[in-house]
């Protein structure tokens, strides 16, 4: 009977892992990474933003901030119980990093992550007041959205559970996102917001990663990824530059 | 956080020649630790000659049956599988971790579904708990169940298998496929395959068309195979729910291969290990990790992933070598300082001085 096969050509053929029991040690570590990205992410994001719901010019602004911060980090905590599953100690996680921390809006760090945790590099940027965070929060949403369209089919099944049930909730804010900029361009916000798009625009393209990253193919292998950071990139500017232009603002 | 919690056995028996199904139940105060899903599994350890051992085993008993009960099949040369076969007794007490997974979707007693399972040998046990558990949850579902087996001996739960088609005549439904054992329905001698589910879909012993989910649990091709005929089928990803224990389960990723024999003696490191102004030297096994060795020895060391990506159990080392078999968080000029990630690292020298202050 050919019931011999080794986790790694299952994995090759479309295989799906479904409990940290049979995790090979390698695809356990990118997992990790995944996983460690996505929260730090979600919590870097949710915190930053929960500094600028006071800034909304009105309550419904301040209501749809409110609700952002609450969700991103409901999300993290999805992601965080599965890191939990492998043995992360969740309660220690959540608090290892004071998750406000930003660095200078001038800092030069490219893709790079600070040592402290694993945000994606466009999180340690300070928002700017109210219109620069909408901004902000329009371009990365999009983005999230092209990712958890992406991460919504790796090999690992709760994973991928979770980022099916995150996807949604995530394209909501960025829905939030565009409505708010919708508003503040009929103030006459425009230059400000073009400003702010500029400011941006490279920093969240610089968020999924080199062109010619050379793990792409052993994570294709694993089923940790479909796409290469280029082909993802490529669609979030498509995406994101039909939504700026139905705003009538400039992509990068 | 992940914590063990004691389980008394209070019955144990032999469903097929190897493979018996203990029934558990939890010591005072952690019985709300072990309140389960249908489909969830249970993560034992043991020790074997100073080696602890941990095996996930998937719970077969439903939700209503009010008890906590996995089945274990013999695996050869397997050390748990075999212990438990052979040497586990009622009165005894084991070691588990809550229930976790994901391997079910939610019930609703108001739900007219049609599910779907797939069960290889002893992959068999989540099945059977989720469907115990749907066919008394959902009085208007059905349940049709795929069996792969070698033979008839190799058929675990069969008789309650047989008693929960009477009980549920007309919502449940099970066809044995039998690798080795002819039976009246070529169709069902052979292995499950993707040919062989396409089969099954064609000449209406399954109406595809009508299944809201499917389940299955068993070995890899297996898994392959019938995913590939469910899709075909017209299910989507979020519709098929896989269930794996690897054939080979490869165990704890504790450490890289040493072979026990020449580990016993000479594999002894001492270490000397720096937290918050305090050392303490401890003796530990060089198949463990420092930052294990240091929660071991109680002290409060610093860690959050415990898989090389977060950095939060970093630490220096002085003195000694160590070999740090992951790392996604430190940086090269901080490695070339002497700084590891303790969690990845394990001693390789007899001695190693170690410093988490610096």
């Amino acid at each position: 009977m050919a019931e011999d096969m080794s986790i790694e050509s299952y994995l090759a053929q479309g295989g799906v892992l479904t409990n940290p029991t049979n995790v090979p040690p390698r695809y356990r570590a990118e997992l990790m990474k995944l996983m460690a990205t996505f929260v730090d992410s979600e919590l870097a994001g949710a915190a930053g933003f929960a500094d600028v719901i006071n800034a909304g010019p009105g309550i419904k602004e301040r209501i749809a901030a409110a609700k952002i911060v609450l969700e991103k980090t409901d999300n993290a905590d999805r992601v965080l119980k599965i890191m939990g599953e492998f043995g992360a100690n969740t309660d220690k996680y959540a608090n290892h990093h004071p998750w406000t921390a930003r660095l200078d809006r001038g800092a030069d760090i490219g893709a790079s992550r600070t040592e402290q945790d694993m945000r994606l590099a466009v999180f340690n940027y300070p928002l700017d007041g109210w219109s620069d965070a909408v901004v902000m929060n329009l371009l990365m949403g999009r983005a999230v959205a092209v990712q958890m369209a992406e991460f919504s089919m790796v090999s690992y099944q709760p994973l991928a559970e979770a980022f099916r049930a995150v996807a949604p909730v995530e394209a909501r804010h960025a829905e939030l996102a565009e409505e708010g900029i919708a508003k503040l361009a009929e103030d006459g916000e425009k230059a400000t917001l073009q400003a702010s798009v500029d400011y941006w625009w490279p920093r969240v393209a610089a968020s999924f990663g080199a062109a010619d990253s050379s793990k792409a193919e052993s994570l294709k292998t694993m089923g940790l990824r479909k796409s290469t950071n280029a082909e993802l990139k490529t669609r979030w500017e498509a995406e994101t530059k039909a939504v700026l232009d139905g705003l009538g603002l400039t992509s990068g | 956080m992940a914590r063990f919690h004691d389980l008394e056995v209070t019955d144990i028996h032999k469903t097929i020649r190897d493979a018996v199904v203990v029934t558990l139940k939890p010591v005072t105060g952690a019985a709300e630790a072990f309140d389960f899903t249908q489909g969830q599994y249970l993560t034992f350890r043991q020790d074997f000659d100073g080696d602890e051992l941990r095996r996930s085993y998937s719970i077969c008993a439903g939700k209503e049956d009010g008890i906590l009960q996995v089945g274990i099949k013999r695996v050869d040369g397997g050390a748990f599988s075999t212990w438990a076969n052979e040497n586990l007794n009622v009165g005894d007490t084991l070691q588990a971790m809550s229930p976790m997974g994901g391997f079910f979707t939610a019930l609703d007693a108001g739900n007219e579904k049609n599910y779907l399972g797939f069960a290889g040998g002893s992959g068999i046990t989540p099945v059977l708990s989720i469907l115990k558990t749907t066919l008394a949850a959902e009085p208007n579902s059905t349940f049709t169940l795929v069996y792969a087996n070698k033979g008839v001996n190799s058929i675990m739960f069969r008789e309650e298998l047989e008693d929960l088609k009477n009980i549920n005549m007309g919502r449940f439904n099970v066809i044995h496929v039998l690798e080795t054992d002819a039976q009246e329905i070529d169709l069902f001698t052979g292995l499950v395959t993707e040919e062989k589910c396409a089969q099954l879909f064609a000449t209406g012993w399954i109406d595809i068309k009508s299944i809201d989910t499917a389940f299955i649990c068993g070995p890899e091709p297996m898994m392959l195979g019938i995913a590939a005929a469910l899709r075909t089928g017209g299910l989507d990803d979020g519709q098929i729910k896989f269930e794996l224990f690897a054939s080979s389960q490869p165990g704890r990723a504790k450490k890289r291969a040493v072979s026990t024999d020449a580990a016993s003696a000479a594999n002894q490191a001492t270490a000397a290990i720096t937290l918050d102004g305090s050392t303490q030297t401890v003796e530990m096994s060089k198949d463990v990790s420092i930052l294990d060795a240091a929660l071991g020895n109680k002290m409060d060391a610093p860690f959050a992933c415990k898989a090389g990506v977060c950095s939060t159990c970093r630490c220096r080392v002085l003195e000694g070598e160590v070999d740090m078999v992951a790392n996604h968080a430190l940086e090269d000029y901080e490695v070339e300082k002497g700084y590891v990630l303790s969690c990845q690292s394990y001693p390789v020298t007899d001695n190693v001085v170690v410093d988490y202050d610096q």
